[in-house]
């Protein structure tokens, strides 16, 4: 029950955030409500795997669920007769690594700052930690959202006839 | 020779077809629109009037050649992408346009006149975009397991952040600066749960303070050109994003520098 609470919350907040950050790409105005159900289903989509299964870890996880984002948003356009990137970049927002990357530049500034060895060694480490993480789930959401509008193409690029 | 699908009446010229789509793929480059979509849009409508085109997309500019299968010679254009800021809206509006066109809907007039419509009339209430940018943020301060109190405080400062941003846009003040100067703000303001021991988790609504500032949409656009080969303008729009990325983390830092605030 707990979980299905917590599942519920994600989504929620996820939908919230799409919205949010989809106004400040001018979207029309339709797409607002898909672009919040994709990042809804696709936000809780990872979140049941990084917190169900054990074994999956974010970077698989965001590669699931920018496929079934990018799926969802090639369907959708079809029928709402817009170009799927209106409402798959939206919905992507939501699950940018953007804690990673500001840790990236962060433990870069720390290493320049840094006074001792083992203080620049620690930043180095999470410097290479969280860039290396940033530019995966980066990767992995930007693979997985891109290949159903290849597998679909003829769907992705008639959607606005 | 493929027959033109518009009313004869209203047949463009090489050279106007060729200034119109120049400016057609000027305003879609700066809308945000990714390189395959331009490509697909321009050449369908040249294709409506029985042209053929060839383009190159630089990161800043738009080289297009027109010309009429069989016949000699070819108009050239160069154009500056017009970056008034990303706009689906506007991509989905020109999108809409080409298959218009291209299925004989419209004539080259009509189609220059919604054009020139759409272009112009392109715009959004920026008082609903910062409330629902602040509302973001928060929501994604509690992604991150922030607490209500984080949440409020990230609300606050994306508020503040984001009015400053609107400012300085409107006085035309470089986006790198802008991305400075609104992270920093929004991190002071961020900070100010752990200055004054407000919540369970201070540190989560530093750290999300500045997210509304990445420049995810440029992030995105860049690897979809690299999948689609266009490695030129993926590059440049990925060093876009980085070099903003970087702004906005130097603005991060010094904010918690003053505010003595730990990142780690």
């Amino acid at each position: 029950m707990e979980i299905t609470g917590q599942i519920f919350q994600d989504a929620l907040f996820a939908a919230i955030a799409a919205i949010g950050f989809a106004a400040i790409s001018r979207p029309p105005r339709s797409a607002y409500l898909y672009c919040a159900l994709i990042a809804a289903a696709g936000h809780s989509l990872r979140f049941i795997l990084t917190n169900t299964l054990p074994f999956v870890n974010i970077l698989p996880a965001s590669l699931t669920a920018a496929f079934t984002i990018g799926v969802l948003a090639v369907l959708v356009s079809a029928k709402a007769k817009f170009p799927a990137e209106t409402c798959l970049f939206p919905a992507l927002l939501p699950m940018i690594p953007g804690i990673y990357a500001y840790r990236t530049f962060g433990g870069l500034a720390l290493c320049v700052l840094a006074q001792s060895q083992a203080d620049f060694s620690k930043y180095l480490t999470l410097f290479a930690y969280n860039g290396i993480m940033c530019s995966g789930i980066l990767l992995c959401l930007v693979l997985g959202a891109t290949l159903p509008i290849f597998i679909f193409k003829k769907i992705s690029f008639q959607a606005t006839r | 020779m493929k027959t033109p699908l518009i009313s004869e009446g209203s047949e463009p010229s090489t050279d106007e077809l060729a200034l119109f789509l120049s400016r057609y793929s000027a305003w879609l480059l700066g809308a945000g629109a990714t390189c395959m979509r331009l490509e697909k849009n321009v050449s369908r409508i040249a294709g409506a009037f029985g042209r053929r085109v060839e383009v190159t997309i630089t990161p800043r500019h738009i080289h297009l050649s027109l010309w009429t299968e069989g016949e000699p010679g070819a108009m050239t254009t160069i154009a500056s992408a017009i970056h008034k800021g990303i706009s689906f809206n506007l991509n989905t509006e020109l999108s809409k346009l080409s298959w218009e066109i291209a299925d004989g809907k419209i004539d080259f007039v009509e189609a220059a006149a919604r054009f020139r419509d759409y272009t112009m009339n392109d715009s959004q209430n920026k008082w609903f975009v910062l409330i629902a940018v602040s509302c973001a943020n928060a929501s994604f301060c509690r992604l991150f397991g922030g607490d209500l109190t984080a949440m409020a405080i990230v609300f606050i400062a994306t508020l503040a952040g984001y009015y400053l941003k609107m400012l300085m846009s409107g006085h035309g003040a470089d986006t790198r600066l802008m991305a400075v100067a609104c992270s920093f703000v929004s991190s002071v303001l961020g900070a100010s749960g752990q200055l004054f021991g407000l919540g369970t988790t201070p540190d989560v609504a530093i750290g999300t303070s500045v997210l509304y500032l990445v420049p995810g949409i440029p992030f995105i656009n860049s690897f979809s050109d690299m999948l689609y080969r266009y490695y030129l303008c993926a590059f440049s729009r990925f060093m876009d994003a980085l070099i903003l990325t970087c702004c906005l983390s130097l603005g991060l830092c010094a904010g918690m520098l003053l505010m003595n605030a730990g990142m780690f």
